[in-house]
């Protein structure tokens, strides 16, 4: 069964007020073309988690989406700190969200917890640190200290977690939703495994049988999946390894246009508002800049050798 | 004979502290700037051998151009493995298995203590900072922890406001008795100003060497704790010229590293 939709059809039909998403992607392939469809219906009062958040995470806070966030770290990398983030948690501008902190290794854990139908996890880090001395809406939930029962050794146990919702951007998929990636994974397998359905943003929608030439790249399997958009540079500014390099420049006017509130509503309504889909977006993009600048984002073709499963 | 060319910048000198603390063969989890240039230097010069992994996924990268970000696109192509963070931080990592790792922090203290979580208070931050990110599992598990500072009054602190990676906590056994593996922790802070090493007993860190334009008086004036000083203190030696053609031939001869100049490594 076909489950191409639009990403206006995936969002309206799957994401709803209140949800838990897991939003995968590394400043590799994050689904920045559904965050953007998100704040455009004007989605509110979401949980959001991913291990190392960036600009997208940050819009999705400064347009107000946002109850609750389950952190490891949220910065613009390369242009610094986060303005909505730190708007948000130093003056409650729109509102002040609520944290809960891990760490890239402890939520990366609680994720694969999820996905493996495991209660919690032992990891060992956190220990000795301010982490564990701050709760948010978790509560004591947040963490448990116990003696291991096998040596009596301090132990810390972290929850599984399983998000209502994963939505992932990835090279190819697909109609049915068996969604392959290739480059830096982050915690995208385990994030979507995690999570009760998936939503599969894709670069290209691929016959089953392109799938079945190379399934080792396969993270998510069709049964997993609800909807899959085909969504042509769906991770700008973010990239996606053999098609589009990460759009550096953008990365500042994001920053530059985020400094201030104002700036901030000036840039969701040029982007993110006035613009209905991801083509539109694309269209405002090369109007805006230029064909020759999105051109340039185009990545190069290198291609391996080929694999083989025959026997 | 070695020979110390003059016209090195301060980020490169930096560069360098971090690189001649890594061995052959040390398995070494690198962010970018700094830490990537520090054992990308190690690589083209002693350390032909050590293998870098960045936690986003990839193991034994070869990068074209230097990467911006631990998910840089430059990471991937002809890297040697990819996975995610369950791999890194998950397989590698929380095994005990990597030798070095580096990191920089907003505010240090003489424990080694990073705070990149906020400063002032939490519930009413002064300024919210990004998170722990990598930072605390890899200061946890790593054997050798080196961590890269600014070197003034705030920057560093006898005590941090947030302690988001543990150094050596509140001092002697206080990481053995969290469960961390004995025998790991932080082992330098390099600075624009200095190394630092840390106390065997006491676990402070104490002043190891003075760069060339600065000196003990004034180090111990911008640390706002009771410095000790070593008794062998010394200059630190000046980058190489095999390191510095490194570093500016192979590594990133387009000098990204000078960007650090403008924030405040001088």
């Amino acid at each position: 069964m076909s489950k191409i939709m639009t990403m206006k059809e995936a969002i309206s039909q799957h994401v709803k007020n209140g949800d838990f998403l897991f939003m995968g992607g590394y400043i590799c392939r994050p689904p920045t073309s559904a965050i953007h469809e998100i704040i455009r219906q004007k989605i509110r009062d979401l949980t959001i988690t991913r291990s190392n958040a960036a600009d997208d995470f940050d819009m999705l806070i400064g347009a107000g989406c946002v109850k609750r966030f389950i952190a490891t770290f949220l910065s613009l990398g390369l242009y610094g700190l986060a303005r909505c983030y730190r708007r948000s948690l130093e003056k409650g501008i729109p509102h002040k969200i609520e944290v809960e902190e891990y760490s890239n290794l402890s939520l990366p854990m609680m994720l694969m917890a999820g996905a493996m139908g495991m209660p919690f996890v032992p990891v060992k880090d956190m220990v000795g640190s301010d982490l564990l001395n701050i709760k948010s809406f978790m509560g004591e939930n947040k963490y448990k200290m116990i003696e291991s029962p096998f040596d009596g050794s301090p132990t810390l146990l972290v929850p599984a977690l399983n998000p209502d919702v994963a939505i992932i951007h990835v090279q190819q998929a697909d109609e049915e939703g068996n969604a392959q990636i290739w480059g830096i994974g982050g915690d995208c397998k385990y994030g979507a495994n995690a999570s009760k359905k998936v939503i599969v943003s894709c670069e290209r929608i691929v016959s089953r049988e392109i799938i079945g030439k190379d399934p080792s790249r396969t993270i998510v399997p069709s049964f997993k999946a609800v909807a899959v958009v085909e969504e042509t540079f769906g991770a700008h500014p973010g990239y996606t390894p053999g098609f589009y390099d990460v759009d550096f420049s953008f990365g500042y006017l994001y920053q530059q246009a985020s400094n201030t509130v104002e700036g901030f509503q000036d840039f969701l309504k040029e982007w993110v508002f006035d613009i209905e889909d991801r083509t539109a977006y694309v269209q405002h993009y090369i109007e805006r800049f230029g064909y020759a600048q999105f051109k340039k984002l185009e990545a190069e073709f290198d291609y391996g050798y080929p694999v083989s499963y025959a026997y | 004979m070695t020979t110390h060319p003059d016209d090195y910048i301060k980020p490169e000198l930096m560069a360098c502290c971090g690189a001649r603390e890594i061995k052959d063969y040390d398995l070494v989890i690198v962010g970018t700037g700094f830490p990537a240039m520090a054992a990308n230097i190690a690589k083209y010069t002693h350390a032909p051998n050590a293998l870098m992994m960045q936690e986003s996924g990839v193991f034994d990268a070869t990068p074209k151009r230097p990467a911006l970000s631990v998910g840089d696109p430059c990471l991937n192509p002809g890297a040697a493995m990819i996975g995610g963070l369950v791999e890194i931080m998950g397989m590698f990592l929380q095994t005990g298995q990597v030798d070095v790792g580096f990191l920089s922090g907003s505010q240090v203290d003489k424990f080694g203590n990073i705070n990149t979580t906020v400063i002032g208070d939490y519930d009413h931050p002064k300024s919210r900072l990004p998170g722990s990110g990598g930072a605390n599992p890899i200061g946890s598990l790593v054997k050798k922890t080196l961590i890269i500072a600014l070197h003034d009054t705030r920057r560093l602190s006898e005590k941090v406001d947030f302690i988001t990676t543990p150094g050596y906590i509140d001092g002697p056994g206080a990481r053995e008795r969290w469960g961390l593996e004995p025998n790991t922790g932080p082992h330098m802070i390099v600075t624009n100003k200095a190394v630092l090493n840390f106390d065997e007993n006491t676990k402070e860190a104490y002043l190891a060497s003075y760069h060339p334009d600065s000196s003990v008086d004034e180090i111990v004036a911008l640390t706002p704790w009771d410095l000790k000083v070593a008794q062998d203190v010394h200059e630190t030696e000046p980058p190489t010229a095999e390191e510095l053609r490194v570093m500016r031939e192979i590594i990133d001869p387009a000098r990204m590293i000078k960007i650090y100049e403008n924030r405040g490594y001088v």
